[in-house]
């Protein structure tokens, strides 16, 4: 037992619990003060998280089920920084909600705690409740502008789905208990590569694809990606831009810690499937995001290319895969959070979502303009910005084991045809707040103190990961040591 | 006759699809909840009977989990669902189409 493991954990709940307390005594017009008081709480935290904890060594508590080690911090300072721009955005756009602002910065708190839960996995207990814990927070966060009926109904999308995607999980847990008798990551491990024999049970390889399943839906690959760009466009801003970022590396950490750790002896028998998901995945998300007008679903599109390209670093099943794809999302936490910042705004100025909107923003708010043109350029991986490096280091991994078996060439042609595609429609938006035509509004946006101090971090992180890759690599390429792979 | 592992097992697969086709087939979205919820039964049927033939206790508390987990899940999903009633005076999946491309 070394319960004192989980203090950065219990330190968000408890920030979110004080919150809904001193709601009570707060009067309705300065609910928005709570927010920027739990963006100093997390800010705290991750701050704090560096002196307390170095991730040299492997920590363990709760009997084996939580895990503490340089991988787990990476993700948890990950979701920190996240949320920490995240809960910014949504101080910024709570006078839109009638009621509960401060119930949403909770619950953006809660989920926050359920990711730092999922980034210590090391069971398939914690993987399940953390991962519903996300869950089911989020489907309270996508519906929270309950009088909005698109609000509503990507909710129930999302709930439906998702519990279908947790039902899957929960029956795929249960196959894997039953063949191997163990619920944790490294006994089961161990099992494996003591009884090789193990490994041949269909049932358990079913259970895991079910797992599987369930890892898949969080990520929104390709084919279970259908509530992806309904729920993004439905949503509030803030929920939408956490669900990009925060759920989808929930997803990917989890998924790491499974073929990293519990099977590292049968992950080569998923090559040929998450080679199969990221092709799609990428094709999918790109081509269908060309016609799109409505932007949050354009992005919702985008972050299915996104997660196929995450999926080539697991693919090829090696750590300059695995770092890449740390790598990769940590430039995807700057970009997205950017361009969701910007977004917010302009909807808010405009009343629509179109990319029509957009137009004009040049004049209205160059910091905006500006912020948003980093965030599509680097989305569409153009050098010198961070989605750039991250596509390239992925892309690299790829051709590496084309080496060993030729269909990776294949699979690095797809992923180039993504690119290709995606500059077309990353482009359009770009030219709707430069070139467009018929601009009817000049006033001038003006933007809170707060705002400009997230976007400045995000164009800095954005130009830092692209112009200086080397000390970031380094820290991903350490996060990896972990894992028992090639 | 001796009720052994199978015999649950084989409920527990039968209950799973059935849940499973009632996703598929239901049009009412309350009735599909309900088969959702079929579908964690299921797996806790299974992990149940695993942990009983087994002698190992953690598919047991792993259920404990499951079920309040469920718990929380149902209370979120039936206020989304009654709110999107009185929104649309209608609980039927055919009539969720604002948000189309």
């Amino acid at each position: 037992m070394n319960a004192s493991l989980i203090v950065l954990e219990l330190a968000v709940v408890c920030l979110g619990l004080i919150l809904l307390a001193q709601d009570l005594y707060t009067p309705a017009k300065e609910r928005r003060t709570l927010g920027y008081g739990a963006v100093l709480g997390v800010a705290v935290i991750l701050l704090y998280s560096f002196f307390a904890f170095d991730g040299n060594e492997t920590l363990y508590a709760f009997g084996n089920a939580y895990v503490l080690d340089g991988l787990a911090l990476w993700f948890k300072r990950f979701f920190l920084l996240a949320a920490l721009l995240v809960l910014i955005m949504a101080a910024e756009y709570s006078d839109r909600f009638e009621a509960g602002q401060s119930e949403f910065f909770a619950l953006i708190l809660f989920a926050l705690a359920g990711m730092m839960f999922a980034a210590s996995a090391n069971d398939f207990t914690l993987l399940f409740v953390s991962l519903e814990l996300i869950t089911v927070t989020f489907y309270v966060l996508v519906s929270f502008l309950r009088r909005r009926v698109e609000s509503l109904e990507a909710g129930v999308k999302y709930l439906i789905l998702g519990a279908l995607s947790s039902g899957f999980l929960v029956y795929g847990i249960a196959l894997v208990f039953g063949v191997s008798g163990t619920l944790n990551f490294n006994e089961l491990a161990d099992k494996l590569t003591n009884h090789p024999a193990l490994g041949h049970k269909s049932l358990l390889f079913t259970g895991l694809l079910l797992v599987f399943v369930g890892l898949g839906f969080k990520m929104a690959i390709v084919p279970f990606q259908i509530w992806a760009p309904d729920v993004y466009q439905g949503s509030p801003t803030p929920t939408t831009a956490f669900l990009s970022v925060g759920s989808k590396a929930a997803g990917v950490v989890l998924l790491m810690r499974l073929l990293g750790t519990a099977i590292p002896d049968l992950a080569f028998k998923l090559e040929k499937l998450l080679m199969t998901m990221a092709g799609l995945s990428i094709l999918y998300g790109s081509l269908c995001a060309v016609p799109q007008r409505n932007l949050k679903r354009l992005l919702g599109y985008s972050s299915i290319a996104s997660a196929g390209y995450l999926l080539l670093g697991f693919a090829v099943m090696n750590k300059s895969g695995s770092s890449a794809v740390l790598y990769y999302l940590a430039g995807y936490l700057f970009t997205a959070l950017a361009a969701f910042s910007v977004i917010a705004i302009v909807v808010r100025e405009a009343g629509a979502e179109d990319i029509d909107s957009l137009a004009g923003l040049a004049h209205r708010s160059p910091l905006l303009a500006a912020t948003l043109t980093l965030a599509m350029v680097s989305l569409a991986g153009i050098p010198p910005l961070a989605g750039f490096f991250g596509k390239f280091l992925l892309l690299k991994a790829v051709v590496a084991e084309g080496i060993r078996w030729s269909a990776y060439y294949w699979l690095f042609a797809v992923a180039v045809a993504g690119v290709l595609v995606s500059l077309y429609y990353y482009f359009n938006v770009v030219r709707a707040i430069y070139w467009s035509k018929n601009v009817s509004d000049f006033k001038p946006i003006s933007l809170s103190l707060p705002t400009k101090f997230a976007l400045a971090i995000c164009i800095v992180g954005m130009l830092w990961l692209g112009l200086y890759p080397g000390n970031a690599l380094e820290l991903a390429v350490e996060a990896v040591k972990s894992l028992k792979l090639v | 006759m001796n009720v052994g592992l199978e015999h649950y097992l084989t409920v527990s697969a039968m209950l799973f699809c059935l849940g499973l086709l009632g996703v598929i087939l239901r049009r009412n979205v309350l009735v599909i909840y309900m088969s959702l919820e079929l579908m964690l039964n299921a797996a806790n049927l299974a992990l149940v009977a695993f942990s009983r033939f087994n002698d190992n206790l953690t598919g047991q508390t792993m259920v404990f989990f499951i079920i309040t987990v469920a718990a929380a899940e149902v209370a979120v999903g039936l206020a989304l669902i009654v709110a999107l009633y009185r929104k649309r005076q209608s609980a039927h999946v055919e009539d969720l189409t604002s948000l189309k491309l």
